[in-house]
C-alpha cells in the first residue's frame, strides 16, 4: 500500500472519539459512502506509540454557506437574478463530513482492528486508491469462499465480495421495496453459489427465478436446475398440518365438529401420499360414520358429522382449484419442464443434491396451503440433515415473499405451519447446514424472532418508516445513518451489513441481465394493451352479445 | 405634496418610531407624550418642505436583473471589524481583526471573490509589552478606559484597512465600510488615553512621519487623522454605511444652512433644535417618514468633530478638531419597512446617483433587512465567533490556575480559584424572594 499516493481531501475537525469523527472536505473530493483514511497514533501494549492508518466510511455530508442569507434567495427568485451576476458569495460552501470509524491497520498488514484511541484532530484526511480499498476489503473479509456481488456504491472500481460461508450458515435477510433490486441480488448470489455447486431450494411465488432453467445449458452446464410444482404429499406424521389446513380452509366448525374431525384423523390411517386423496378418503369414512353414528362416535350427532363432510368437500374443492391455477400458469410456460415435487420424506436427494438448484413454483397457491407445502418440505429436509446418515448435503433455502410464510404475530397469522418449521430451521441451521435466505418487501410484517436470527442484512430502497424501523431493529450492524440513506437508494443499490462483510457497505449490485425469465416479460402492460387483439372466443361472444342483450330487454318489457 | 394627516399615519405605522415613542412614554412627562405625535409630524412636514425646496430628494432606479447584469463587471470591497468580547478579571485580552470581502461577480470562479483578514491583533492590554498601546497607568475608571482602548483599536484598524487597500493600489470600483467613514474622536481626547506603540503605528501606516514618531504623533487623534487624509485621497469611491442613525446631523446641518442663508430666523433655528433634542428625534426617524422606498437624500457636508464640545473644551486636542475632514452625509431608503441607511463619504461623489443606485442594489439583495449584503457577509466573516472567545477564556483561566499552583502558596491558589469561580453580578442572578420559583 503506497499511502503517499493517496490524495489529501480534508482535515479532521475539533473533537474526536474512537467511533466517529468529523472532517472538513474539499469541494467535490469525496461522496457519501466513500472509504477514507487518516494517519494517527495509538499507544501499544508495550508502552510505545505506534503509527496507524485509521479507516472510516463517510456516513453523511452537510454543506452550508453561512455567508448566503436566506432572504437574498428570495430576492434572486422574485427578480429572476442570476446569483453569479451579484456580489453574493458563491464559493464559500463548507462541507462537513461525518465519518464512522471502521478500525485501524498497521503498516503492511491490512487486517482491520478496532480503534481504541481517538484520531488526531487537525490530521489530514486522505482518499485511498481503489486498489488499496479493495485490498483492505478482501484482506479484512478473510474469506475462504468470497462471492462477487457488485461494486462499492461510491466507487465503481472497488469490487465488493461477501463471505459465502457466513451467508449459507448464518442466514441472511434481503429487504427492499418492490423493484428496488432484491431479486437482482438473489440471482447474483445464486449464480455465485451455483458456480460453487452449493445446493439451493428456492420457494418461488412469482416465477422470478425461472431464468435459471432457461439458461441452464448455456450458463450452468455443470449444474442441475430442477423446476418443481407442488404436490401436497402428506404422511401420518403430518396430522397437525392436515388438521390446520382443513380447519382454516373449510367451513368454521363448532367444538363437537372439531372433535369429530380430530378423531377422524386419528382413526383413518394413511400410508402417505397425495393430500387430496387422503381428504377424499376422509370424506368417505366420515359419511360411513355418519350413517352408522351410534357405533363409533357415541357423543357426536350425525348432523355434526355431515357438517364435517361438507367442510372436507370444501377443502378438497379449494385445493383442486389451486392446483388447477398453478397448472394453468405452468402451461403458459410450455417450454419449461416442470416436475412434480418429490416426496421430501422418502426421496430428499431428488430435491437437494450437490450442484442442484431446485425451484418450487408456488404461483396460484393461497397462503395457507403454500405454507403447509413449505412446512412439510422443510421439515423433512431438515430431518434428513439432522440424521447421522446425512442423506443430503448442506443446502440453502431461499424464501421469496417471506411475509407469506413467516408473518409477524401482529398479523394474526402465526398459526401458519411454516412459521414454526422455519423458526426451527433458522435457529438450528448453523449446526446442520440448513441456511435460510429470507426476502421481503415488508420487513415489519415478518416474524421478529426469525428476522433477528439473520446475521446479515442486505437492504435496498425502503420508504415506509415502519419497515425501516423493523430493518434496524432486526440488525445489529445497520447504523441509523445507514437507515436514513434507505429511501434515497436507486434501483440495484443496497447496503450490506452483518457477518458476510466486516462493516456495512453501500453497494451497487451487478445486474445479471441473462438471468431474467423471458416468459414473464418486463411488465410492460401499456405495450401489451397497444398490441392487444381479442381471442377468437371473445370475438364470438361479442358478436352475439347484442342479440342476447336485446332478447333480455324485450323479455323485461313483456313482464311489465 | 402630502398633507399632515399622511405624515401622522406614517408615524403610527412606523416601527422604529414606535419604539422611540414607547421609550418616551416611559420617560417623558405626560405633556410631552401628548405632544409627541403632533411635534414629530410638524417637524417632518417642515423638513420635507425644506428638502423639496433645496431639491435634495432624489429617486433611485432599481431593476434587479438588468442592474446586476450591467454591473457584474464592477469590483467591490466590503470592510468590517470584529472584536472579541472576552472579559476576565486580572487581564485585558483583546482579539481584533478586520476583514475584507472583495468580489468581482463576472470573474472566473477562483478570482471571483476573496475573503481577506486584513488586520489582526491578539494580545493583552495589561501586558506592558503588548504591541498595540503604550503602557500607561490609567487615571480613569478602568473599565471605561479599557472600552475606549478597544473602540479606538477597532476604529483605527478599520480605517487602516482602507488605507492598506489604497497602498496596495487595489483596483476597486467601490469600497464600503460597515460604520461611519469618520468616527467622532471626542472620546479619545481624554487625558491619559494611551498612545499607540511605535511598532503598531509603523505597521499600520508605514509611510507616516517616518523620522519622528514621538508620543504626540502616535496618539489616536493624529494617527486616525493621517488615515482619514489618506482615505480622502483614494482613487476609488469609499463610503461608510451606517444601519441606523441615533443622532440628527443631517437635519441639524440642513436647518443650519437655511439659517445661514437667512431663510430661517435664529430664534426658529434654536427652538427647533431644542425640540428635536427634547423629543429625541433623529435623522432616521424623520427621513423614514419623509422618504419613500427607493428614494435618497443627496448628501450634505457636515463637520463631525466640532470644536468647543463640552468634553473636548480645554483639551490639548481642541485645535486639532478643525483639521479633520468634513463628511458628506446622505440617506437611502431601501424598502418600506426599515429605516433609511446613512451613507458617508469624505469626498463629494462624481457619480452620486450611480453610486447610490449601486448601494441600493446591494441592499435590495437583503429585501427585508435592507442593508448592503456585502457588509452583512463581511460582518459574519470578521466577527470573532463565540467558540473562539470561549476557548480563549478557557486558556486564560487555565494559565492563571497553573501559575497559582506553581507558586505552591495555598493563599495564592485559593485566590485564583476564587477569581475563576467568581460570579458576575447580573440581574439574572438576583436572588428570588418569597414564593417565586
Amino acid at each position: 500500500m503506497n499511502t503517499k499516493k493517496w490524495k489529501s481531501i480534508g482535515t479532521v475537525l475539533g473533537e474526536t472519539n474512537i467511533s466517529e469523527f468529523y472532517f472538513s472536505l474539499k469541494n467535490y473530493k469525496a461522496k457519501k459512502g466513500d472509504i477514507i483514511t487518516t494517519e494517527s497514533k495509538i499507544p501499544s501494549s508495550e508502552g510505545n506509540v505506534v503509527p496507524v492508518t485509521v479507516w472510516g466510511k463517510i456516513s453523511s455530508i452537510e454543506s452550508s454557506n453561512a455567508f448566503f442569507p436566506t432572504e437574498a434567495a428570495q430576492e434572486l427568485t422574485n427578480e429572476n437574478i442570476d446569483i453569479r451576476d451579484t456580489i453574493l458569495p458563491t464559493t464559500r460552501d463548507e462541507l462537513i463530513c461525518k465519518v464512522i470509524i471502521l478500525g485501524f491497520t498497521l503498516k503492511d498488514n491490512l487486517k482491520l482492528m478496532p480503534l481504541n484511541y481517538p484520531v488526531r484532530p487537525a490530521a489530514t484526511v486522505s482518499y485511498p486508491s481503489s486498489e488499496d480499498v479493495e485490498a483492505l476489503l478482501i484482506s479484512d473479509l478473510d474469506s475462504e469462499h468470497p462471492l462477487f456481488i457488485g461494486s462499492l456504491l461510491a466507487r465503481d472500481a472497488v469490487k465488493i465480495k461477501i463471505d459465502a460461508d457466513n451467508l449459507v450458515s448464518r442466514h441472511v435477510s434481503i429487504f427492499g421495496m418492490s423493484g428496488s433490486g432484491k431479486t437482482v441480488m438473489v440471482r447474483r448470489i445464486m449464480d455465485e453459489l451455483l458456480q460453487k455447486k452449493y445446493p439451493m431450494v428456492v420457494l418461488d411465488i412469482h416465477g422470478d427465478y425461472l431464468g435459471f432453467i432457461q439458461k441452464q445449458k448455456k450458463l450452468y452446464p455443470n449444474n442441475q436446475v430442477k423446476l418443481f410444482y407442488p404436490n401436497l404429499s402428506v404422511s401420518s406424521d403430518d396430522k397437525e398440518i392436515i388438521y390446520t389446513l382443513i380447519d382454516k380452509l373449510g367451513n368454521s366448525l363448532t367444538d363437537p365438529q372439531k372433535d369429530f374431525l380430530s378423531s377422524l384423523l386419528e382413526k383413518v390411517k394413511y400410508e402417505g401420499g397425495s393430500l387430496l386423496k387422503y381428504i377424499e378418503l376422509l370424506v368417505r369414512k366420515a359419511r360411513e360414520y355418519a350413517s352408522d353414528s351410534s357405533k363409533s362416535f357415541k357423543n357426536i350427532r350425525p348432523a355434526s358429522m355431515y357438517v364435517v363432510v361438507r367442510s372436507l368437500g370444501q377443502v378438497a374443492k379449494k385445493l383442486k382449484n389451486m392446483e388447477q391455477t398453478n397448472f394453468r400458469h405452468r402451461q403458459k410456460m410450455s417450454k419449461l419442464k416442470f416436475e412434480e415435487l418429490p416426496d421430501a420424506a422418502t426421496e430428499p436427494e431428488k430435491i437437494v443434491n450437490k450442484g442442484q438448484l431446485s425451484i418450487l413454483y408456488l404461483k396460484g397457491y393461497e397462503n395457507l396451503p403454500a405454507s403447509a407445502i413449505v412446512s412439510i418440505l422443510l421439515e423433512n429436509l431438515f430431518k434428513h440433515r439432522q440424521e447421522v446418515e446425512e442423506e443430503i448435503p448442506p443446502f440453502l433455502t431461499i424464501i421469496e415473499e417471506a411475509h407469506n410464510f413467516i408473518p409477524s404475530r401482529s398479523e394474526d397469522k402465526d398459526n401458519l405451519p411454516s412459521v414454526d418449521t422455519i423458526r426451527k430451521v433458522i435457529t438450528e441451521g448453523r449446526k446442520f447446514g440448513t441456511g435460510v435466505m429470507i426476502i421481503s418487501q415488508r420487513p415489519s410484517r415478518l416474524d421478529e424472532t426469525i428476522a433477528s436470527q439473520c446475521n446479515s442484512q442486505i437492504v435496498f430502497r425502503m420508504v415506509n418508516q415502519k419497515d425501516q424501523r423493523a430493518t434496524t431493529r432486526d440488525s445489529e450492524t445497520l447504523s441509523v445513518d445507514d437507515s436514513k440513506q434507505l429511501p434515497n437508494l436507486a434501483n440495484g443499490q443496497g447496503i450490506i451489513s452483518g457477518q458476510v462483510v466486516n462493516f456495512s457497505l453501500p453497494v451497487q449490485i451487478k445486474f445479471d441481465a441473462e438471468l431474467i425469465n423471458d416468459d414473464i416479460g418486463n411488465e410492460n402492460f401499456i405495450t401489451a394493451v397497444e398490441n392487444w387483439d381479442d381471442k377468437e372466443s371473445v370475438k364470438q361472444r361479442k358478436k352475439f352479445a347484442k342479440d342476447f342483450s336485446n332478447i333480455t330487454s324485450i323479455d323485461k318489457r313483456r313482464a311489465n | 405634496m402630502r398633507n399632515e394627516i399622511d405624515i401622522k399615519n406614517k408615524i403610527k405605522a412606523n416601527s422604529s418610531l414606535f419604539t422611540n415613542f414607547v421609550k418616551n412614554a416611559v420617560n417623558a412627562s405626560p405633556k410631552v407624550q401628548n405632544n409627541f405625535l403632533d411635534v414629530s409630524a410638524q417637524v417632518a412636514l417642515t423638513v420635507q418642505k425644506i428638502l423639496e425646496d433645496a431639491d435634495l430628494i432624489t429617486n433611485l432606479e432599481y431593476k434587479g436583473k438588468d442592474f446586476w447584469s450591467e454591473n457584474k463587471c464592477k469590483t467591490a470591497c466590503f470592510i468590517d471589524g470584529g472584536v472579541d468580547k472576552t472579559s476576565i478579571i486580572s487581564s485585558a485580552p483583546l482579539s481584533i481583526r478586520t476583514g475584507s470581502y472583495i468580489v468581482k461577480p463576472d470573474a472566473a470562479d477562483k478570482n471571483r471573490e476573496f475573503f481577506e483578514e486584513s488586520m489582526v491583533f491578539l494580545g493583552d492590554l495589561y501586558d506592558p509589552k503588548n504591541e498595540l498601546y503604550d503602557f500607561a497607568e490609567d487615571d480613569f475608571d478602568e473599565d471605561q478606559m479599557l472600552n475606549k482602548k478597544k473602540d479606538g483599536a477597532r476604529i483605527i484598524f478599520e480605517a487602516v484597512t482602507i488605507v492598506k487597500h489604497i497602498l496596495l493600489n487595489r483596483k476597486f470600483d467601490y469600497c464600503f465600510l460597515h460604520g461611519p467613514i469618520e468616527a467622532t474622536v471626542m472620546p479619545f481626547t481624554v487625558m491619559g488615553f494611551p498612545t499607540f506603540t511605535k511598532f503598531a503605528v509603523e505597521n499600520m501606516l508605514p509611510f507616516y512621519n517616518k523620522n519622528k514618531l514621538n508620543a504626540e504623533a502616535r496618539h489616536f487623534i493624529n494617527v486616525y487623522l493621517e488615515a482619514l487624509n489618506s482615505i480622502k485621497k483614494s482613487k476609488f469611491p469609499t463610503y461608510g454605511i451606517v444601519e441606523t442613525s441615533n443622532s440628527a446631523p443631517y437635519i441639524k446641518n440642513l436647518l443650519y444652512s437655511y439659517k445661514s442663508k437667512g431663510t430661517i430666523s435664529e430664534k426658529d433655528f434654536k427652538n427647533t433644535l431644542s425640540t428635536i433634542k427634547k423629543y429625541k428625534i433623529t435623522d432616521s426617524h424623520l427621513l423614514e417618514i419623509i422618504l419613500q422606498s427607493g428614494q435618497a437624500i443627496k448628501p450634505l457636508e457636515v463637520k463631525k468633530q466640532i470644536k468647543g464640545f463640552s468634553v473636548t473644551s480645554g483639551s490639548a486636542w481642541e485645535d486639532k478638531m478643525d483639521s479633520f475632514p468634513s463628511v458628506h452625509i446622505g440617506y437611502i431608503k431601501v424598502n418600506d419597512h426599515s429605516a433609511p441607511i446613512r451613507i458617508e463619504s469624505l469626498n463629494q461623489s462624481k457619480n452620486l446617483i450611480k453610486d447610490y443606485e449601486y448601494i441600493l442594489a446591494t441592499a435590495r439583495l437583503l429585501p427585508n433587512y435592507g442593508f448592503p449584503v456585502g457588509l452583512n457577509v463581511v460582518d459574519k466573516f470578521a466577527k470573532i465567533p463565540n467558540w473562539m472567545s470561549k476557548a480563549s477564556r478557557k486558556y486564560y483561566a487555565t494559565h492563571l490556575l497553573k501559575q497559582a499552583i506553581r507558586s505552591k502558596d495555598q493563599n495564592t491558589i485559593s485566590l485564583a480559584v476564587k477569581i475563576l469561580s467568581k460570579k458576575v453580578r447580573s440581574w439574572r442572578n438576583r436572588p428570588l424572594g418569597g414564593l417565586a420559583r
